[in-house]
């Protein structure tokens, strides 16, 4: 239902890229997730499809027509997506239903729909209130339904939770996916979180500096990450360079880099009975209890630290710490 | 971030042609025209220069030029001594200490921009005339007269100076308060001593806010005429004047008025590069409230006397002698005439006030709904009109127009019309060129409220399907209206205090107040003059403190 092609577009007079040849997909019903730093152009990405920025190049298709291209604008009140803004952008001088109203004014029966949007969010009652007298994830809720109100074809939730602490945060979440599931509209929901992407949707687009670096499943994504990037966003790993390499006594492809997830890493393994390809000595520098596991700090025999993860409460000042090729990550950076 | 290579394809020139084809829209050609109407009066003077000057032009060269030049310096020089220590000083005092009437001078510290200079101007004459006030007060206190001569060079920067402070003083005032708390503090803490904090710290950040304000002084001091000419000092604007009504050679005013551009546009290219230079000061505006000092009594009354100073000279005392002039005068000035004056003054200048601000919210909606980076920082030229003195602006409207109207004359009377001046006879020239001159008094207060309201409320409300003009009316007007509604009112006092403009555009039979006294400052009565004077000052207060109430409110 959305198709983008190649867009970019620049910041600084063509200075430089917020976003390059960015290309990608989605179905009807999909939920996905686009995940960044700040800076990344994720909402960049958001704001040129819902028309409020104009791309310097590619083409996007909502539905199947194109909305923007080099030669096509088509204004964002007639593109028909529902944008949920990070700090909400409720009217301050319009009640909450008034809020809602405004989208659907045209519609013939407008009072109904914007009570039933109310019952959706679970604020029936607050019609009359203004914004500023609800709570932070009240609003949130507020704008989502107003978002959703025009039955928009396309959903798109610009860091809708970066304003709430994690407590919250969590709480509102499954709220919110909650209410979007009901509706079984498409989403793209932008984010630095990488939790929230993991618990709500379906794919997973991944921005580095203005580029799709992978766009897949959550499981795709942590087994099989493209870059280093990648494979570190979705747990921490160990970069394999020469100096491990010759450690652990593991010669690997010099025109690919490779890492390895610390859990991955086993300490001890003899303990266990388990086998390791590669092991090395190394020497413990520090131990940090996390409560239910112990982190370690390592130092290897060719000066290297790392850091592993382990349940073992008994740990000696030197230990063996190993890992099977099976779990190398290898990209082509 | 990746460097994007000029070879790129997505930068050659066609795909950038296709970009501009796509992104102009109907705004983006009403914003270049409004620009253009705002800056014609400017671009007819350049067309104008290519004409040649007048015959008396070599002679003004020759005897008068210099005189102007140098008066203009000589004022620009002294005037920005004057306004820095008074401006300057009383901001650093008002922000930092405590003291008696502490709350109610700041605000008697705006109030003289009440008056409008050529007013100051004839109530010091007055005061320093023969027989004048300060004789008589002497006299009556068994004291010898020396008569001071003021109606000279150095008395005319005194009464600009004392009158134009208040900009120094505001722009001071609000760095001082807003943005400077952190950074105090820091000092502080640092075991900095007040004196050294002021001259190290203080006095260097607040540079381009003081610079901001100096300039708009010297802006109006290059802007006066009224004063000038009764103190008899030649500036390039009583040149413009002679040159336009005694010589009747408008070629030469056209000349003097390039020149006296010249010299604004060295001023503000002065500014920016002041700006430029400490562009890294622009920190956050603190949370914290500035705490007062409370110095010893001594102190406090030297404090006091400092503060108070300027608020005698600038209001207080010319405001008493106009009072005292009124009680002379009032049943001789005070008629059936008068009132119509004051109601076509205060017609003339409400509708030209809405006029403007009008034009302000095109200027600023019609550039944002314009989707081409380029024309947003067009829109500010149609703003420069407040850096032309009034004087040039109507000289630069006067000779279009009039070949407008004598175009219009003919052809109308094809028609058997006999329509007389259709532009110039009415009030059409007078409201189009207050317009011109007073854009930013409005663009600046409306634009920076619309800064206030995040991008995402307007975005928002297109995104549900709502067009710009409704996303206008619905829910952008309803959060600007403080802003708007200051912007007429701030329009609105400068009209009603404008005079070398609206003497100059003004149709034969309209008077404003400020023509009214002008006039009878002219003709010896200057007396006379107080009641309109005051009816000037009045109107203009009531707005000045309610605007500052709102502001303190916020």
């Amino acid at each position: 239902m959305l198709k983008i092609e190649s867009l970019s577009k620049t910041f600084d007079k063509g200075k430089s890229y917020a976003l390059k040849d960015v290309s990608f997909d989605l179905k009807v019903g999909d939920v996905c997730a686009i995940v960044g730093e700040s800076g990344s152009g994720k909402t960049t990405l958001v704001r040129l499809i819902a028309g409020l920025e104009r791309p310097e190049h590619g083409v996007i298709y909502l539905d199947g027509n194109e909305i923007a291209s080099m030669d096509k604008f088509v204004q964002p009140e007639k593109r028909k997506i529902g944008l949920v803004f990070q700090e909400y952008a409720l009217f301050p001088h319009l009640t909450i239903f008034d809020n809602i109203l405004y989208g659907v004014s045209k519609l013939k029966n407008k009072k109904e729909r914007v009570q039933e949007m109310l019952d959706l969010v679970g604020l029936s009652e607050m019609g009359k209130r203004y914004p500023h007298q609800l709570s932070g994830g009240q609003q949130q809720r507020v704008a989502l339904a107003r978002a959703l109100a025009p039955k928009p074809s396309l959903l798109i939730l610009d860091e809708p939770f970066s304003n709430l602490d994690s407590m919250l945060r969590t709480q509102l979440r499954n709220e919110v996916f909650d209410i979007i599931k009901k509706t079984g509209v498409t989403v793209l929901f932008v984010t630095h979180d990488t939790q929230d992407a993991l618990s709500v949707a379906d794919e997973i687009l991944i921005l580095q500096n203005g580029r799709v670096v992978q766009k897949d499943v959550a499981e795709n994504l942590y087994i099989n990450p493209n870059t280093l990037y990648v494979a570190s966003l979705f747990g921490n790993t160990v970069q394999i360079n020469k100096n491990i390499q010759s450690a652990f006594h593991c010669p690997l492809n010099e025109e690919c880099c490779h890492a390895i997830r610390n859990e991955k890493i086993k300490v001890n393994p003899e303990d266990d009975g388990s086998d390791c390809e590669y092991i090395t000595k190394a020497k413990v520098l520090k131990k940090i209890a996390l409560g239910d596991s112990i982190q370690l700090l390592l130092k290897l025999d060719s000066g290297e630290q790392i850091t592993v993860l382990t349940q073992d409460k008994n740990i000696a000042d030197t230990i063996t710490i190993g890992f099977n090729s099976k779990d190398i990550l290898e990209f082509n950076e | 971030m990746k460097q994007a290579g000029s070879n790129n394809k997505t930068f050659s020139l066609k795909s950038r042609l296709k970009r501009l084809k796509r992104d102009s829209n109907r705004w983006s050609v009403f914003t270049l025209a409004i620009v253009l109407f705002l800056a014609l009066p400017i671009i007819f003077i350049g067309v104008e220069l290519f004409s040649g000057p007048g015959e008396t032009w070599s002679h003004i060269v020759k005897y008068l030029l210099p005189d102007y030049i140098w008066n203009s310096l000589y004022l620009v020089f002294f005037c920005s001594i004057i306004v820095l220590l008074l401006g300057v000083s009383s901001a650093w005092f008002v922000s930092r200490f405590d003291f008696p009437f502490r709350k109610q001078m700041e605000w008697l510290l705006i109030l003289p921009l009440a008056i409008p200079s050529y007013i100051v101007g004839y109530a010091y004459a007055g005061m320093f005339d023969y027989g004048g006030s300060l004789e008589l007060m002497l006299r009556a206190m068994n004291m010898d007269f020396v008569r001071i001569d003021i109606m000279n060079r150095a008395g005319l920067a005194f009464v600009l100076s004392i009158s134009l402070f208040p900009y120094v003083y505001v722009s001071a005032r609000a760095f001082f308060l807003n943005q400077a708390n952190n950074l105090l503090e820091a000092s502080k803490m640092l075991g900095v001593g007040e004196r050294k904090t002021f001259f190290k710290l203080m006095l260097p950040l607040a540079r381009p806010a003081i610079v901001a304000g100096l300039v708009l002084v010297l802006m109006e001091v290059l802007n006066d005429y009224g004063a000038a000419k009764y103190y008899g000092v030649n500036t390039f604007t009583t040149g413009i004047f002679r040159s336009w009504f005694s010589l009747e050679e408008p070629e030469t005013a056209v000349y003097l008025s390039a020149l006296l551009v010249v010299i604004i546009f060295a001023l503000i290219l002065f500014e920016k590069w002041q700006v430029r230079k400490i562009k890294f000061t622009t920190s956050k505006a603190s949370s914290t409230q500035i705490q007062r000092r409370n110095p010893k009594k001594s102190l406090k009354a030297l404090i006091f006397s400092i503060v108070f100073l300027p608020i005698l000279l600038g209001f207080i005392l010319p405001v008493g002698q106009l009072i005292y002039w009124a009680t002379l005068t009032a049943s001789t000035v005070f008629d059936m005439n008068f009132i119509l004056i004051s109601l076509q003054s205060f017609g003339i200048a409400i509708t030209s006030a809405l006029i403007t601000v009008f034009f302000a919210l095109l200027l600023i909606y019609f550039s944002k709904w314009s989707s081409l980076r380029f024309i947003k920082n067009i829109a500010r030229i149609g703003v420069l009109g407040y850096a032309i003195p009034g004087a040039v602006i109507a000289i630069g409207i006067m000779i279009p127009t009039l070949a407008l109207d004598k175009w219009l004359i003919e052809v109308l009377a094809n028609f058997g019309i006999d329509s007389g001046l259709i532009i110039n006879g009415t009030l059409i020239a007078l409201f189009y060129a207050y317009a011109v001159r007073f854009l930013a008094v409005a663009y600046n207060p409306i634009d920076s409220t619309t800064l206030k309201i995040d991008d995402s409320i307007p975005d928002s409300s297109k995104v549900l399907g709502v067009g710009n003009f409704k996303t206008f009316f619905k829910i952008e007007f309803p959060l600007i209206k403080t802003g708007v509604f200051s912007a007429v009112i701030l329009v609105f006092i400068d009209v009603m205090k404008e005079l070398p403009l609206t003497l100059i555009l003004k149709p034969y039979h309209i008077e404003t107040l400020a023509v009214k006294a002008y006039e009878y400052a002219s003709d010896e009565m200057v007396m006379e003059a107080s009641i309109p004077s005051l009816f000037i000052i009045f109107t203009a207060m009531i707005p000045v403190i309610f605007l500052n109430k709102l502001l303190i409110k916020k």
